[in-house]
């Protein structure tokens, strides 16, 4: 196995919605191939330090960096200026993101919702995306949905479409924000599968998410947030069943009984 | 009082050229005036959405003086005001044997400036109205803002405002006959011009508002038609569009 790498990386994050501190200090660096799973309790901040990741989200301290670049922002002789559009659009090729309300682009059809992207932002030409865009549908199950709306798809189908869109562009790393909180129980499996295939592929993933059997399935490492700080980290049999801080213990025994 | 039928159905059913004529006019202007609307106001509210203050300001500007004067005021002003400052003095257009008068182009460009200032409030409720999380999972997918408004955002915008525009065009077929006041022969003065050798006011006006509801009916088909075609169209967006368009209609 080649040495692990750092791919991302968040130091000192800090953010605020206008006097409440949302993010506290965040720490922590993912390596290339390692599937990190976000827990913590609503309003613990986790959702909020994902979409940082990709600058959907400014931060008011701190770096963020992806495969070594500064995401969302330049060092301008040592002090952090929002970088332009295009710039921070640029960065975002690198990082997939798949959201808890699925957001496919309801006037396009499913294949079209996975191959816009390939073609418009990376140029790639058209015939090449149509087919890589079919291989990936195949994968998430979906290959005979291609022409279909995603107004006309279960809950499930439209967050594997998503899925399918988010991996079209090559990303170094893939985000999930509560992929499954939004779907009907009998849905959630056939999302956690193409995820689990996924982590098995070797594919980079910070996950936030309830589903803690999951979770300790297939997490290299949890992180526990509580009130915009990492209270806990560790390997998943170590976070759930020796939890050190009393905020985890809280938290496990709120949805494990 | 009395109501002269043989007049009133001799002129619904065989109405005379001058009228014929006027009625064209109407068309014509009202059509002209919606498509210098539709092709002004998009890019008026994309300025009123931006950020910039050299783009928001005069785009809030201009919808606040047209939407904020009477369109009368405003058709006397461009044809005669702006001559009589020495700005733009409207000259008859001859394209063949087909002429357009200065004070129809004149007419035409009042009434689709103003068209304009409604069709950006419009426009602009119709981008807000589209889902936050479509741009967002655009900006994910490390698209540019201009190429997010062009491939999500406004073909969704443009299902959302459908009706809307088609009220508006209603609006407009029956604001067209203000422009009487600088001298277009359309409808609404041909029949003045009638009248006033006639004195048959009643049926006179009677014809004139069927011949309205006439146009209106044509129109309110086509939309209806239109809108069953979107409705049947598997992209269609469900859950917005319908209480979104009400709103927008009522504002």
């Amino acid at each position: 196995m080649e040495p692990s790498k750092t791919l991302v990386s968040a130091e000192g994050v800090e953010k605020w919605f206008g006097r409440r501190k949302i993010l506290d200090r965040i720490d922590l660096s993912v390596t290339s191939g390692e599937v990190v799973v976000l827990i913590g309790s609503s309003g613990s901040g986790k959702t909020t330090f994902l979409r940082c990741i990709n600058h959907l989200e400014k931060i008011e301290a701190g770096r963020i960096t992806v495969n070594g670049f500064l995401i969302g922002y330049r060092d301008r002789r040592g002090r952090l200026v929002e970088d332009r559009e295009a710039n921070i659009a640029r960065q975002r090729r690198d990082v997939g993101m798949v959201f808890q309300r699925f957001n496919l682009f309801a006037n396009l059809n499913v294949l079209d919702n996975i191959s816009i992207a390939p073609i418009r932002v990376r140029g790639e030409p058209r015939d090449a995306a149509i087919i890589r865009a079919r291989a990936l549908l195949a994968r998430v199950g979906l290959a005979d949905k291609e022409a279909a709306y995603p107004a006309s798809l279960s809950g499930g189908q439209q967050q594997r479409v998503a899925i399918a869109r988010a991996l079209a562009m090559q990303p170094a790393v893939m985000l999930f924000d509560e992929p499954t909180s939004a779907l009907d129980p009998e849905m959630v499996g056939e999302v956690l599968a193409v995820m689990r295939d996924l982590a098995n592929e070797g594919m980079t993933m910070i996950i936030v998410t309830h589903e803690m059997g999951f979770a300790r399935q297939v997490a290299h490492r949890i992180v526990v947030m509580d009130a915009g700080r990492i209270v806990e980290s560790g390997l998943p049999d170590q976070v759930f069943g020796d939890p050190q801080h009393s905020k985890t213990r809280a938290l496990l025994k709120a949805v494990l009984h | 009082m009395h109501f002269d039928w043989p007049y009133f159905w001799h002129q619904l059913l065989e109405p005379n050229g001058a009228f014929l004529e006027g009625l064209w006019l109407t068309i014509l202007i009202s059509i002209a005036g919606q498509v210098i609307g539709l092709a002004l106001g998009l890019p008026i509210a994309l300025a009123r959405r931006a950020t910039a203050p050299f783009l928001t300001y005069p785009a809030r500007l201009y919808i606040f003086m047209f939407r904020g004067t009477p369109l009368l005021v405003q058709i006397v002003f461009i044809y005669t005001g702006l001559a009589a400052a020495g700005i733009l003095r409207f000259q008859d257009w001859h394209f063949g044997a087909f002429t357009l008068a200065g004070n129809v182009q004149a007419g035409i460009l009042a009434l689709g400036l103003n068209e304009a200032a409604y069709m950006a409030e419009i426009f602009r409720a119709g981008v807000d109205a589209v889902d936050r999380g479509q741009i967002e999972a655009a900006k994910s997918l490390g698209m540019p803002p201009s190429m997010t408004l062009r491939h999500i955002v406004l073909p969704q915008a443009l299902r959302i405002v459908l009706l809307p525009i088609g009220n508006q065009f209603n609006i407009m077929l029956k604001n067209s006959t203000l422009v009487s006041i600088i001298g277009v022969s359309e409808m609404l003065l041909v029949t003045e011009t009638i009248n006033s050798a006639t004195f048959r006011t009643f049926e006179l006006y009677s014809v004139l508002a069927l011949y309205f509801l006439l146009l209106t009916s044509v129109w309110s088909i086509v939309m209806h038609w239109l809108e069953l075609h979107m409705d049947r169209r598997p992209d269609h967006i469900t859950a917005p569009t319908v209480d979104t368009a009400l709103a927008l209609t009522e504002a």
